[in-house]
């Protein structure tokens, strides 16, 4: 009989030992969670920054700025444009740049 | 050895009988040792729970908030109008801050702010909060934090982005620090750009790491993104050309609404002056105004073709019809009505193209009140736009039971009725899309094609398109509306200002509003110059140019190819070869 209940005890300081360092180990993951899906966050919030700075170097007032300053462009006219159409007529407009039509 | 030595065990002292009751009096502490135990803890478990959990609680649980992102706001192609950015705002607290100096005057420095401003701020020691700058870069406030000064700390912040500028300030708006719109679609979408904050409790330990959940967290909802209708390339090349109109005609303030009739989506929508809406410091209620939705001014000549369309579809006049317009003057009651030139006989074409008060209002005396009050009802005319906007107005247009005669004729010529730019625009919208009036959306509506409400047949809309067409050539008002490689139609329109209770007499408002191409229409573009000072003050001076170059440029960026044959001025090799 005491046999059985020496037996019981270990088995019970046993798993109480074990819930401790399960307990522990769940806290240290829940830790790992928390710091992995606050740098997710921060990752994310650093990409909508990034995404707007990218935009803003895009805009069309720095781009037509540049275009005019720096690459000496100007606005198109229909005059100076060369339209294609898509069905069979694309290799003809490249060799005859004369004729702008409708 | 002695006799008298005394065997340990037979010791007198041991033979002393123990009192019973000592042995009792142990057993009986240590039972009311345990017995206080059990109290005790019956107490702590079951009497007093509730206080000693929640002391627990404010020892290591916290309750986390989860903030949710504000949406972003984008064009019709995706491209960034608005974004939430994150940034920090610096905190102190006056009453345990370090005030070394030298640490001080580096921390003014970093802020941007004099070392007088902030000895302001910390003047007060009671106090144990102040917040010394707002909406800080994240990079600033890391060098701030790397200063390591006591008593100074920050915390999360959401800023604002516009990178677009002042182009699309008036559509986009702004919103606030606490990150709520106060202006534009920002406040209009307000709720659904909010998003809603979550929380979540947890169990903190003694370094401040979560270990763990407690019942059940609440996600934030992150706000929708707004895809709008508008095009920022449109957006800007429209801005770009009032904003020289305007300066170079001295004018007071100007609008462009570009419409694409086809879907009904809102390209365009820009005012002059406007601001930049990143920047907020000395705003005045002039540059605020969205004009284009919020003020409203007589029509002007821009109405005949509407009166006209309605004669055309009673029967009562055809294009071809021939009216008597001479001597240029027409007597109704005390009034006189007036035409700038006296043109004599005109067909109903010459009459939209030479805009003649006279030969409209003989025209609009043949039809019923109720009729026109109808007509202007139908495409939007004194009824708030359905484009969602804060402060957008309605107009004015009577009821027709009110009308006197004299206010019916002057009604066909746009006076003694009252309408914003986008109304205008959006009447339009009648002649462009065959006879049918279209829904407007500020939001992009991913339709090819909308349907409208039918207000002229298709084919009284095509003889209106072609009388808007003649206005644009020789011999109308507007030749400068002409653009190249595209055809165009439209009406100008010049109205006196009306000031106190009468007309202003220098004091001019021209507009255009047109369509183009004119076979085949895509867009409606409709421009305000309001107040020019610069010697020209008719609209076909002032607003026609700015059109036309819209026009052209917002049809190239659509991918319309030219319906007008145009001289070639492409420079090729081959060309210089043949020289």
């Amino acid at each position: 009989m005491s046999r059985v209940s020496l037996l019981l005890m270990i088995a019970v300081m046993a798993s109480a030992l074990y819930l401790v360092r399960t307990q522990y180990e769940s806290r240290s993951l829940t830790t790992d969670i928390d710091r992995a899906s606050s740098l997710a966050r921060n990752l994310e919030t650093e990409n909508d920054r990034l995404d707007v700075e990218r935009r803003a170097q895009a805009t069309p007032l720095r781009v037509e700025k540049l275009a005019r300053e720096q690459l000496h462009m100007r606005t198109i006219t229909p005059a100076i444009t060369q339209y294609a159409t898509v069905s069979g007529g694309a290799a003809a407009s490249a060799s005859a740049p004369a004729e702008v039509r409708p | 050895m002695s006799s008298r030595s005394v065997q340990y065990t037979s010791s007198p002292l041991l033979a002393s009988k123990t009192p019973i009751w000592r042995s009792q009096f142990i057993v009986a502490v240590i039972a009311a040792g345990f017995l206080g135990l059990v109290a005790r803890a019956a107490y702590v478990q079951v009497i007093g729970n509730a206080f000693f959990k929640r002391q627990g609680d404010v020892r290591f649980v916290r309750t986390l908030d989860l903030p949710a992102n504000r949406g972003r706001i984008l064009d019709r192609h995706g491209n960034i109008l608005a974004s939430s950015v994150p940034v920090r705002g610096i905190t102190a607290n006056p009453e345990e801050i370090d005030r070394d100096p030298a640490k001080l005057k580096a921390l003014a420095k970093l802020l941007g702010m004099s070392q007088a401003e902030i000895d302001k701020k910390l003047q007060d020691k009671d106090k144990t909060y102040v917040m010394l700058k707002r909406q800080v870069e994240e990079s600033v406030a890391k060098e701030v934090a790397a200063l390591k000064i006591k008593g100074v700390s920050d915390s999360p912040e959401y800023k604002r982005i516009y990178p677009e500028g002042e182009s699309v300030a008036h559509v986009v708006g702004f919103a606030n620090l606490e990150n709520v719109g106060q202006e534009g679609v920002e406040l209009t979408f307000n709720k659904d750009l909010g998003g809603k904050a979550g929380s979540r409790r947890v169990i903190k330990d003694r370094l401040g790491r979560v270990v763990e959940d407690i019942g059940e967290m609440v996600p934030p909802v992150d706000g929708r993104d707004l895809q709008l209708s508008i095009d920022s390339k449109v957006q800007y090349f429209a801005y770009e050309k009032i904003k020289e109109s305007v300066i170079n005609n001295k004018a007071a303030a100007g609008s462009v609404v570009v419409l694409d009739i086809k879907t009904g989506e809102v390209l365009a929508l820009v005012n002059y002056p406007s601001y930049s809406p990143g920047k907020r410091g000395n705003l005045s209620g002039a540059q605020l105004r969205n004009r284009a939705l919020t003020d409203t001014f007589e029509p002007g000549s821009t109405m005949k073709p509407l009166v006209v369309g309605l004669a055309l579809e009673k029967g009562i006049v055809k294009p071809e019809t021939l009216i008597q317009t001479a001597p240029g003057k027409l007597q109704m009651g005390t009034a006189t009505i007036t035409d700038a030139h006296p043109h004599g006989v005109l067909s109903v074409n010459e009459i939209i193209q030479k805009s003649s008060n006279v030969g409209t209002v003989k025209i609009a005396m043949q039809m019923q009140p109720h009729d026109m009050w109808e007509v202007f009802t139908q495409v939007g005319l004194g009824q708030k736009p359905q484009v969602p906007f804060p402060g957008a107005v309605a107009g004015k247009v009577r009821p027709y039971k009110t009308w006197r005669p004299i206010e019916q004729a002057t009604m066909s010529y746009g006076y003694g009725l009252s309408t914003s730019l986008f109304q205008l625009a959006q009447a339009y919208t009648v002649f462009a899309h065959d006879g049918e009036m279209v829904p407007m959306s500020l939001v992009k509506t991913n339709q090819s094609q909308v349907n409208g409400a039918r207000v002229f047949s298709s084919h009284n809309a095509a003889a209106i398109r072609n009388m808007l067409h003649m206005v644009t050539i020789q011999g109308g008002t507007a030749p400068k509306a002409q653009t190249m490689g595209y055809s165009v139609g439209g009406k100008t329109g010049t109205a006196h200002k009306v000031e106190g209770k009468g007309y202003a007499s220098k004091k001019y408002r021209g507009f255009f509003v047109g369509i183009a191409p004119i076979d085949n229409p895509r867009i409606v573009v409709a421009v305000m110059v309001d107040e020019p000072t610069g010697g020209a003050y008719f609209g076909g001076d002032v607003a026609a140019p700015v059109f036309s170059q819209t026009v052209q440029q917002t049809l190239r960026m659509m991918g319309v190819q030219p319906d007008m044959a145009v001289k070639p001025q492409v420079v090729t090799k081959f060309e210089k070869e043949s020289f």
